[in-house]
């Protein structure tokens, strides 16, 4: 019977050693040895000297220098006016991916580059480009200039390609069986769409709206023309930052530059975990 | 011997691939890998071109350690299933490349280019690009590609699964009459029977990561080594303790021989030339016979008839495998 | 019915948020004919401003294309322990506030009080208010682009390719140039161009380090400021037009470049 039973015969399975954790060759370790120099010394290291000064008074310090009313007054007016942009975003956003991937018509290459534009603009020209709208010689008769909707509108500017970008992608691949066998069930469009579009977009919306909120919450450059820079008004927090170093206090505005540090980390944490879960799911 | 293969280990995470796999290939031969999907075969081809490294266990080609030589250094000639051909470069450059690299004079690189497509029939493409190429076609010139420096040995890696079932068959005839011109040691992985029965001087089944068997294409079909090669070299059905082949099992419609096992018919199936019948027997079976139509109709045969049924004299039978649990 | 209202709603937000402003700016710069972009080329500091722009965006997008194509090929081809962790870092400089960016520079190679900063002006070498300082900053803050274009083309390609150039006898270098750089080409021009863009128009991180003075440090962008604090509107459109009109030409080019790659 030696032939029989193959499957029994077998010895037991030693465990061996899982695969091996790391493929780098000798050149390839090289270039990430080389690559990662650069990256720390560029990022890693200055970004951290930023979180070292700003410990360096204790918490306390860190603490009163945060919670000044002035700061304080910047940090909400930035997150507030983020998240509210962050909300359009996330409406207006798919929207646009929608007209773009399913809908035909003259010009819709044009609306194309007109969302890459936020994204390629410097910030400057994008504040200048919106004063000529929406300031003082408005054309429209909206003049925002030096009032709170001056940071909204600048945020809103700058924040347009995040959502529409990461959307359009999977809008693309979007099986469109999908939605026939849905109608074919019976499902109306509005079903067809809260049942099960939505779902598959849902982490690209979700990316989008993160980077979108980081995005926000670290402008400056269009504010500089824009918004006046003025106290409790409309001062951000990447301003107050600025001006702590031109008034040679930088453990103060390391101290706030760290919360806008949390505020990215977060994010990327977030992209991470959303990442991973569309990795997951196949 | 051409390639030496032994105590070769390879896991991947918790999946074992190969499991201490010994094989030696014969100079000038073409071998296939037989096996299902996921046994290792794939993995043991790679292994030897040096695409992937064991986890343990040595190669030795043409008497030349290999083990731990890179891909590049081994002159190894490797077709992919999906013909990894270089999208960017004409079918010219594509079979120039290794000659290229091996600073070949740009003549004899011309020359033997040219050879070489002549020999894939591909000569009218030569500076077209690979985008422009039916998938045989493809394939054809990965060939020449492999073939153009003059590899040890030639490697293929299901090299005709991603083709349709004509075009296969076509490869399939002229691989081997290529084989027969050059004679370089070939082995291809294959989980289609039919191709390496047809195709192969000999055949290496691997399943769950373990050589099953190595033979010629009739030691494996008369002689499986076990239950495993029997049923994947063809249909198989069960006959009391025996596994046997449906079409060396003898029907008769009277208990003619001594053992025959009684049975019922339970379906009748005419395919073209052949009649299926499936028999309940007394003990409990289900037997799948075949029989030519007209020995179904010399016998009568119909569903709800009692019949006997024997092993043909010299059938390929293992005993039947005991499942686990 | 719905299709014709969401194509209308799409069409105007986009119109009133950048196709009008973005016009405007064109039509204020050629109020007087092409008189304000003559007199920027006859200013000497404004010419100086554009050639440090074009320099340190140069140099910048030659740093991150060598550190973004090698960064993605480890990332892609192989396996390293902390590459989950690496990954999630490279992405920081797109969310992090350029001034944050400058912040930091300032704080480790600054010239007074910074971690390296004595130590390097020791050996006479200035970082902070000066040209290093300035394309750090700009590298900094463009460093992800490049990498987000090629590491999708590098998945999408695959490694068979280079698997057969091996078995051809090509050395990984090799393998490196004649095939997967052909054929991730498309992606690192498209980097390229994304890299350039947002090198050029960089303001915040620049403003910080550079000491922003006039005829030496003074980018474009940091022009574009102090031309319209200055209450030269004329001077500032037509900076601001100039680059506008570089980046919208770098979308554009990405537009024409972006259906070809696709197959």
């Amino acid at each position: 019977m030696s032939t029989v039973d193959t499957t029994l015969d077998r010895p037991a399975r030693t465990p061996r050693r899982s695969a091996p954790r790391s493929t780098l060759t000798r050149s390839s370790g090289l270039a990430l040895g080389l690559a990662m120099t650069w990256f720390s010394l560029l990022v890693l290291i200055p970004l951290a000297a930023v979180v070292v000064t700003a410990s360096e008074g204790g918490w306390g310090a860190f603490w009163s220098t945060v919670t000044t009313p002035q700061t304080a007054a910047a940090i909400r007016l930035t997150v507030l006016t983020a998240a509210a942009v962050t909300v359009v975003n996330v409406v207006m956003g798919p929207l646009i991916a929608w007209v773009l991937v399913r809908d035909r018509f003259w010009g819709k290459s044009v609306l194309e580059i007109l969302i890459d534009i936020p994204f390629a603009l410097p910030t400057i020209v994008a504040g200048l480009v919106l004063l000529s709208l929406y300031g003082n010689d408005s054309p429209l008769g909206v003049n925002v200039a030096n009032r709170r909707p001056a940071v909204f509108l600048a945020f809103l500017f700058v924040t347009l390609p995040f959502v529409v970008r990461m959307v359009q992608p999977v809008l693309e691949e979007l099986d469109r069986d999908v939605e026939e066998a849905a109608a074919s069930l019976g499902a109306s469009r509005v079903t067809t769409f809260r049942r099960i579009i939505l779902p598959s977009l849902a982490p690209a919306i979700a990316a989008g709206a993160a980077l979108s909120f980081a995005r926000g919450v670290s402008e400056y450059g269009s504010l500089v023309l824009l918004s006046g820079n003025l106290p409790f008004q409309t001062e951000v927090t990447s301003v107050r930052i600025l001006s702590s170093i031109e008034n040679d206090n930088v453990a103060g505005a390391a101290a706030v530059a760290t919360i806008l540090l949390v505020i990215s980390l977060v994010v990327i944490v977030v992209l991470d975990l959303i990442q991973r879960r569309v990795a997951a799911r196949g | 011997m051409s390639i030496e293969v032994s105590g070769l280990n390879k896991t991947f995470g918790d999946f074992v691939a190969l499991d201490d796999v010994n094989v030696s290939l014969p100079k000038g031969q073409l071998t296939a890998l037989l096996g299902p999907s996921g046994g290792g075969k794939s993995t043991l081809l790679r292994i030897i071109a040096g695409l992937e490294k064991a986890d343990s266990g040595s190669v030795t080609i043409e008497g030349v350690d290999a083990t731990d030589l890179p891909a590049q250094k081994r002159n190894v000639g490797f077709v992919f299933q999906h013909y990894a051909v270089f999208k960017h470069m004409t079918v010219a450059k594509n079979v120039a490349f290794g000659l290229e690299i091996r600073k070949r004079p740009k003549d004899e690189i011309e020359r033997r280019v040219a050879e070489l497509l002549e020999l894939v029939h591909l000569s009218q493409f030569a500076h077209r690009l690979p985008s422009q190429l039916s998938g045989g076609q493809r394939q054809r010139m990965a060939l020449a590609r492999a073939l153009a420096v003059e590899p040890s040995v030639l490697l293929l890696d299901e090299p005709f699964g991603a083709l349709d079932a004509k075009v296969r068959k076509e490869l399939r005839d002229w691989l081997r009459r290529l084989h027969d011109d050059v004679h370089v040691t070939t082995v291809f992985v294959t989980h289609d029977q039919e191709e390496a029965l047809e195709v192969a001087d000999e055949i290496v089944v691997v399943d769950q990561g373990r050589v099953e068997q190595v033979g010629t294409p009739d030691q494996l079909y008369d002689e499986p080594a076990n239950d495993f090669v029997m049923s994947f070299l063809g249909d198989v059905t069960h006959l009391g303790g025996l596994t046997l082949r449906p079409h060396d099992i003898e029907l008769d419609a009277t208990p003619r021989l001594a053992g025959g096992v009684e049975g019922t018919i339970a379906r009748l199936v005419r395919i073209g030339f052949e009649v299926r019948v499936t028999v309940h027997t007394v003990d409990g079976d289900e037997v799948s016979v075949v029989v030519t139509r007209a020995h179904a109709r010399s016998l009568g045969l119909a569903e709800g008839r009692t019949v006997w049924l024997t092993p043909a004299a010299g059938a390929a039978v293992v005993p039947r495998m005991v499942l686990a649990g | 019915m719905t299709t014709y209202l969401l194509r209308l709603v799409a069409a105007t937000y986009l119109f009133l948020l950048v196709a009008w402003p973005v016009s405007l700016v064109a039509v204020n710069t050629f109020d007087d004919g092409f008189a304000s972009i003559r007199a920027l080329f006859a200013d000497p500091d404004i010419v100086v401003a554009l050639r440090l722009s074009a320099y340190v965006a140069a140099v910048s997008v030659i740093v991150n294309t060598l550190f973004g194509v090698t960064i993605s090929m480890l990332l892609v081809r192989y396996e390293f322990p902390g590459k989950r962790v690496l990954n999630a870092l490279l992405d920081l400089p797109l969310s992090v506030s350029p001034i944050v960016v400058g912040l930091a520079l300032v704080l480790v190679y600054g010239g007074r009080y910074g971690w390296f900063g004595p130590t390097l002006q020791g050996w006479g070498f200035d970082v902070i208010f000066s040209t290093p300082g300035i394309i750090m900053a700009t590298a900094f803050v463009a460093l992800p682009l490049m990498i987000r274009e090629v590491v999708p083309v590098l998945e999408e390609v695959g490694v068979e390719q280079e698997q057969a150039a091996q078995s051809l006898g090509a050395s990984g270098w090799q393998s490196f140039w004649r095939i997967t750089l052909p054929s991730i080409k498309w992606g690192v021009v498209y980097g390229v161009v994304m890299t350039l863009a947002r090198s050029l128009g960089e303001f915040g991180a620049v403003k910080v380090v550079s000491g922003n003075v006039l005829g030496q440090t003074r980018t474009a962008t940091l022009v574009v400021e102090e031309k319209y604090l200055n209450f030269d509107q004329q001077g500032a459109y037509a900076t601001a037009f100039l680059l506008a009109m570089v980046s919208v030409a770098c979308i554009v080019v990405v537009a024409i470049i972006r259906p070809k790659n696709q197959h």
